[in-house]
């Protein structure tokens, strides 16, 4: 588990808080750290030129200005180094996401770490428009291990894993969360929190549910729980199970608080059947915006069923 | 009885500093270097109110916050978090005040004087 980890940065502060995240996660599970800055996009086809994504400059990526780009980082990142001397620095010219899929399939990543919005209006950035940015939703559709995401600062504090929450609503793609999320607390021997929240938001639309209903439903949720997961489980007994009632990415967020969780798990997309073209799920994406600690989000069966 | 501040910081320096400080203002104080050691010293001593380091080697300051807000007895003792990391203020919600180093001496006794009370 997090044994190769890819880090994709802006290498501004915009990136620090997930930075934070990364090098404390390389360090504590002693894993291999690649650091990867896509430094230019280019300007259309085969064009020698890219636009520096800090400058917006126009320049040609040659050997010496990657070195020099590289340099940059080492200076950046020369605290965050210091844990973990080890790491690998890359720099490369492309379009941000195509090059971070590239770096995880070459490195053979089993994570992905990425910072949240960059488009930086001082501390809006991570909220801005209130959705998530363009690179993190297309890596997070198409990246074959879970992504991790830290968008604000408050997601950033570390130390160690030691609780973690799923999120669940009973999906086909929730299954593959659920595997890493238990696969995740057994290695790291963390307490998994199963959470499933009944989404009541109809409500304010007029769909009324009476109290006995919301209640019967919630322990049909608890029994669903157990059903599919904790029969799982076998002897992995560091567990608990919730269902509470309420606009699900607001419960999520709560219960995550409440139980002082160092990291969520959940399916990418719940309700779309194909995985390559769906963006975050709704819940989801408020989920990773607002939650106070990273959140992974899972996608793809693959990464998973060789970790579990 | 005079009151007593825990200073938890993994850097001698600032533990110093702020134990004399404190201790020229009338408080009595006592330390620890980690997340791990301030919660016996926490238990032991029952401060009324804990200065705490967030990045520190062997456990953080939040996860000792977390495991401080489970037992009943040091559960409300108020924290005011000193640390070098930026965004701070968002790392313990439920933290007195967050304070980035380098700090205003001034600053931080009024947040202690509000919060406990002068010395005796």
């Amino acid at each position: 588990m997090f044994k190769k980890i890819l880090f994709a940065t802006t290498a501004s502060p915009a990136c620090d808080h997930a930075a934070r995240v990364a090098f404390d996660m390389a360090g504590r599970y002693s894993s291999d750290l690649t650091v990867l800055h896509v430094l230019g996009v280019p300007s259309r086809g085969f064009g020698q030129y890219v636009t520096d994504v800090r400058t917006g400059e126009q320049l040609v990526p040659d050997e010496d200005y990657v070195a020099w780009v590289k340099e940059e980082m080492k200076t950046t990142y020369a605290e965050q180094l210091k844990q973990c001397p080890e790491c690998t620095m890359e720099a490369v010219a492309g379009i941000p996401h195509t090059e971070i899929l590239r770096f995880a399939r070459k490195t053979d990543a089993d994570l992905l770490i990425l910072g949240g919005h960059t488009k930086d209006r001082e501390n809006e950035g991570y909220t801005y428009r209130n959705m998530a940015g363009s690179t993190l939703q297309s890596v997070a559709r198409s990246a074959r291990c879970p992504v991790l995401v830290v968008s604000r600062p408050a997601a950033s504090f570390w130390g160690g894993f030691s609780n973690i929450v799923l999120g669940t609503d009973f999906s086909k793609a929730a299954e593959h969360a659920f595997r890493f999320a238990l696969s995740a607390a057994r290695q790291l021997d963390c307490r998994l929190h199963l959470f499933h929240a009944l989404d009541i938001s109809g409500m304010h639309a007029g769909k009324m549910l009476e109290q006995d209903e919301i209640e019967n439903r919630l322990r049909d949720s608890l029994n669903t729980m157990r059903r599919k997961y904790v029969s799982q489980m076998k002897d992995f007994k560091n567990y608990e199970i919730d269902a509470w009632e309420g606009v699900p990415y607001v419960e999520i967020v709560k219960y995550a608080r409440e139980k002082f969780a160092d990291l969520i798990v959940m399916a990418h997309h719940t309700g779309s059947r194909d995985a390559e073209t769906s963006a975050l799920g709704s819940t989801m994406e408020q989920v990773v915006l607002r939650a106070t600690c990273p959140v992974i989000s899972v996608n793809h069966p693959d990464k998973v069923s060789q970790n579990a | 009885m005079t009151k007593k501040i825990l200073i938890v910081d993994d850097d001698p320096n600032i533990t110093s500093y702020l134990t004399e400080f404190f201790e020229d203002n009338g408080y009595a104080t006592c330390a620890a270097p980690d997340g791990r050691e301030a919660l016996d010293v926490a238990k032991k001593e029952k401060p009324d109110l804990i200065t705490l380091d967030l990045e520190m080697p062997d456990e953080w300051g939040p996860r000792f916050y977390r495991k401080m807000s489970q037992d009943p007895e040091i559960k409300n003792t108020p924290v005011i978090v000193i640390s070098g990391l930026s965004g701070n203020q968002y790392a313990i919600q439920k933290a007195v005040a967050s304070i980035s180093k380098p700090f205003d001496r001034d600053e931080l006794i009024k947040i202690v004087r509000d919060t406990i009370g002068d010395a005796k």
